[in-house]
């Protein structure tokens, strides 16, 4: 069973997905963002590596298009980052799949990853990973509403504890 | 000329049931029915068919789905294309049809066959519950109704064809092949059918007369109900008896053990075929039925052959037992004394130096068992204490405390006070410490003491 899905990851799919990625240069070159070939391979590498360490499977050309398509315009990404920002957003997106549970579908998750990326974590990728989705994994977890947060909570319970030892 | 049959390639015997089409084709394979390319298309085939099935198993949501889950999904493919190719009326056609058609159309007729079968199972449990034995035994009724209703809930049979869901405790006599899916809930329920056809023939009352000769308990055993019956009907014919009321006698025994003694499986087989076979006269049996007597028999000739053997025939043709018929004892564990003199004697007993000084304490001031099994639980008395104090008591007393502090299972002591386990113990190792027969005596007083008035 193992080397019949193993087939998807054969040299067709790896070329069809660097066409795509390829591809996604036509839009991004207007914000200065361009993938070489190379860069390209090494991306679709990425993604199977990422697939590999989360114990998932793609069928298809994969998210690395629609992962571009909708951070090239974001302000801080820039030609000197461009790369291996998608690099690291690719293995957050897959461990953050898993997290999820499969609960949120391909294109929400890169949207809410988007304006985290661009909003509260102002381009910072260790927040995005380490705050922002690790928030939102936990409440789709517990059924709590996307945006929950228990900070609030938590620091109540603290002042509560600094209190009690006076 | 006429009997002259095609040669078959590959055999049935070889092919597994579960996993019909990966063996089928593992054997077309090997015997060179299907070249490697073709094996190639077929596996990629049903790769696209899986890239289909993920896509509507996410919703058209995700991209990526986790391993197991595709795993899963290959298997219900898999196993659903296996369900129409074993419609075929052998392998070798089955393969032709592999080559003919595309896994598609392979797995749409299916599909087809298990919303058939999905149905045809459901009108077959309909009929079994309508027709249900009437017996005590918790795991037929919770198996056969309330498991296979479970498992109609869970069936999702468009991506998880091959899932059983429940255990199907109950187990039936005939060995089951190994199916999955609704394959095996439909070979279950055959034989749950045909297994009812047969226990059907005989009363309620004398089947549960018999299965108490099984064990007393048999309610809470997870045994099958059918052979015992059969074994049973066939003993009474075997030995003269009235067939219908599965009563035999001790000197049953001995006959049929004659009957067995020396004699090789195939022959003990032989002679429980023949008493099929006349079985037949003396009830309503329909041709299928007979089949699966017959089927049942080897299983019960192995198991005679083995009694005969070892001496213990009496375990394989039950002879009925009556509980209601047994001797019943009632003990009264007498009136409560007055709460607040309760706790005035129990703190005197408390604060006794001496064990002599309780004994006595106890002896003057408490006039019931019911008080004293309250002191024995609430006094915090030590092991040799409570020996002690055992040992001022006559068998009947014992026995009325052992009955209703039984020593106590692993799991019942999470639901017991500390006190009340000491106790049991403490019954436990003063009936160890008895003589044998005098042990035994207050187990069968125990045994019998029906209802204990407090």
């Amino acid at each position: 069973m193992g080397s019949e899905l193993s087939l998807f990851s054969g040299a067709l799919v790896e070329k069809q997905a660097v066409n795509e990625v390829m591809k996604c240069n036509d839009l991004t070159v207007k914000f200065g963002l361009v993938l070489t070939e190379v860069q390209a391979l090494a991306l679709v590498a990425t993604r199977s590596f990422a697939l590999k360490e989360n114990g998932r499977i793609e069928f298809g050309g994969g998210v690395i298009d629609k992962i571009i398509k909708e951070f090239c315009n974001s302000p801080y990404l820039s030609r000197h980052n461009y790369e291996d920002t998608m690099h690291e957003l690719l293995e957050i997106f897959y461990y953050y799949k898993n997290e999820t549970l499969d609960l949120m579908g391909d294109d929400d998750l890169i949207k809410y990853m988007k304006n985290a990326f661009n909003g509260t974590c102002q381009g910072s990728l260790e927040l995005l990973s380490g705050r922002e989705l690790y928030k939102l994994a936990r409440n789709l977890r517990y059924g709590y509403a996307l945006d929950y947060s228990d900070d609030v909570i938590q620091l109540d319970n603290d002042e509560e504890d600094e209190y009690g030892r006076y | 000329m006429e009997d002259i049959e095609k040669i078959r390639r590959i055999k049935r015997e070889t092919l597994s049931s579960e996993y019909y089409f990966k063996s089928l084709l593992e054997q077309a394979y090997v015997l060179g029915m299907l070249s490697e390319t073709q094996l190639e298309k077929i596996q990629f085939d049903c790769l696209s068919l899986l890239a289909k099935q993920t896509e509507r198993y996410n919703s058209g949501g995700s991209s990526s789905i986790r391993v197991e889950g595709a795993q899963s999904l290959l298997t219900s493919i898999m196993f659903t294309i296996g369900v129409w190719l074993k419609t075929y009326p052998n392998p070798d056609e089955a393969v032709a049809a592999i080559q003919k058609e595309s896994m598609y159309a392979l797995y749409q007729a299916g599909r087809e066959r298990i919303d058939g079968l999905i149905k045809s199972t459901k009108v077959l449990h309909s009929s079994i519950i309508g027709n249900l034995l009437e017996t005590e035994n918790v795991f037929y009724r919770s198996t056969i109704v309330d498991g296979i209703k479970g498992f109609f809930k869970l069936y999702y049979p468009e991506f998880a064809a091959q899932e059983i869901h429940i255990t199907a405790d109950y187990p039936v006599h005939h060995m089951m092949e190994r199916l999955v899916g609704i394959e095996f809930i439909q070979k279950y329920l055959e034989c749950i059918y045909y297994e009812n056809l047969f226990c059907a023939q005989f009363s309620a009352e004398n089947v549960h007369h018999l299965l108490c000769g099984y064990d007393e308990h048999y309610e809470e055993l997870l045994i099958n109900i059918y052979e015992p019956l059969l074994s049973a009907a066939i003993g009474c014919l075997l030995s003269g008896k009235d067939v219908h009321r599965l009563e035999m006698a001790p000197s049953s025994i001995q006959i049929l053990n004659d009957l067995f003694r020396g004699k090789r499986r195939t022959e003990i087989e032989e002679i429980l075929r023949e008493a099929v076979s006349q079985l037949s006269g003396q009830m309503e049996l329909t041709e299928p039925l007979k089949r699966y007597l017959r089927g049942s028999l080897p299983q019960i000739a192995a198991v005679i052959e083995n009694a005969v053997l070892l001496q213990t025939l009496d375990r394989v043709f039950i002879l009925p037992k009556y509980p209601k018929n047994n001797r019943k004892l009632a003990f009264s564990f007498g009136e409560k004394m007055d709460d607040e003199k309760y706790r005035k004697i129990l703190e005197e007993i408390r604060q006794c130096r001496y064990l002599t000084d309780q004994k006595a304490l106890i002896k003057s001031e408490v006039h019931s068992l019911a008080d004293l099994e309250d002191i024995l639980l609430d006094a915090e008395l030590r092991e040799e204490e409570i020996l002690s104090i055992f040992r001022e008591l006559n068998p009947a007393e014992i026995a009325a405390l052992v009955k209703k502090h039984p020593m106590p299972s692993a799991l019942d002591q999470y639901e017991l006070r500390e006190s009340q386990i000491v106790l049991g113990e403490c019954l436990q190792k003063f009936l160890a410490a008895l003589p044998a027969k005098e042990r035994d005596l207050i187990k069968q007083a125990a045994a019998m003491l029906d209802s204990i008035e407090i």
